[in-house]
């Protein structure tokens, strides 16, 4: 038996064929422009809204893409579709809030640029953001995220729990709380806006 | 804490989601609202949060996916590398733990037996295999300053010769 057939790969560009090999990504370059262009924003809300920092929804956002680009068993677009890929993208998003969230000294929501909590609108949108942000710095960020994969995004308890690894009957039981709570403090604001 | 849900909620909900509420629901549907509080707190955190995405998503600027799929593809390939790279390094450490033995091992049995090479040494010029004394003139120093230089040329002429291996090696296989 030749040697070289005992060590292939070590051979020249053995190293090379495993790499390319290795760094095929879940879906091809235009597939994951469309794909990108169609979770980017709605990604980038969460990420602003669960956390309370444009500046780092921007760094998380792009960290959530390239690692969901580099993950070892990413969802198929073709086989399990792109909601299932949606879904994976708000798992890796949520999983790199909580790290940030369990650093030693993570920035405060009291830390946010004014600027965030007061876009000016006019509308009736911004009317709702008035009464809905001050009660969001309110909640607990873990709160926050529940509410809004449910109430932004949509999301069913068992895909919030898929997201978040939390239970599913934790996550109805969580929600629920938090909903209330949101919901009195929204009452609170609009009545205060009343008098 | 009860979870008290309301069997409308559903389609409360999906009323919320799709802009209908309230200006195109059922009156029917307006009136139970109004007296459930769960459906009341559902349309009030939905509709809050919807328009919260929608502002958010405005206020959104993705930038090129390009330059993210540069660097997931960077990534993936210097991850690729690492993990090819993990057994060569492994060797490479066992073979200058192995080497580092042999040397430790080959100290201790010289100094068990003394230094008896470095007689050899000084005497391996005068050997008939090694005319070193032919390559400078004889007149130029003495004999016995002859037997005390030679060693001392010997030594770091081996050693230049075994640095510029080395680095001939390692620069091929950077080169690799």
């Amino acid at each position: 038996m030749p040697w070289e057939s005992v060590i292939p790969d070590v051979l020249a560009g053995g190293a090379n064929i495993a790499a390319s090999q290795a760094a095929s990504p879940p879906m091809d370059n235009d597939a994951f422009a469309g794909f990108y262009e169609r979770s980017a924003r709605s990604l980038w809300a969460y990420l602003a809204r669960t956390s309370g920092d444009p500046a780092l929804a921007d760094d998380l956002m792009q960290e959530s893409f390239v690692r969901f680009l580099c993950a070892p068993h990413p969802p198929s677009q073709l086989a399990e579709g792109e909601v299932a890929c949606r879904r994976y993208l708000f798992r890796i998003a949520t999983n790199l809030l909580r790290d940030h969230w369990r650093r030693p000294r993570p920035p405060s929501i009291e830390e946010t640029p004014e600027d965030f909590f007061a876009r000016n609108g006019g509308s009736a949108q911004a009317d709702s953001q008035m009464m809905l942000l001050p009660a969001l710095r309110q909640m607990h960020p873990r709160e926050r995220q529940l509410l809004w994969l449910a109430h932004a995004e949509g999301y069913s308890h068992r895909e919030i729990a898929e997201v978040t690894g939390l239970g599913s009957a934790s996550v109805r039981l969580l929600l629920f709380r938090a909903r209330r709570k949101i919901a009195r403090l929204l009452g609170d604001g609009e009545r205060g806006r009343e008098l | 804490m009860m979870l008290l849900t309301c069997p409308r909620e559903k389609e409360v909900k999906e009323l919320v989601e799709r802009g209908q509420w309230p200006q195109a629901c059922a009156p029917e549907l307006r009136e139970h609202v109004d007296g459930c509080r769960s459906c009341a707190e559902l349309a009030l955190v939905t509709r809050a949060f919807q328009s919260a995405r929608a502002e958010a998503a405005g206020a959104a600027n993705p930038g090129s996916p390009g330059v993210l799929w540069w660097r997931a593809q960077l990534s993936r390939r210097n991850a690729a590398l690492e993990r090819i790279g993990r057994p060569i390094l492994g060797a490479q450490i066992f073979a200058l733990a192995t080497n580092l033995l042999l040397a430790v091992a080959f100290v201790v049995w010289q100094a068990r037996h003394g230094l008896a090479w470095l007689t050899w040494l000084e005497q391996l010029p005068q050997t008939a295999a090694l005319h070193l004394d032919s390559l400078w003139p004889s007149d130029l120093f003495g004999s016995g300053l002859s037997s005390v230089l030679t060693p001392m040329v010997m030594i770091p002429a081996l050693a230049t010769l075994a640095l510029l291996g080395g680095v001939v090696v390692y620069l091929a296989s950077e080169k690799q």
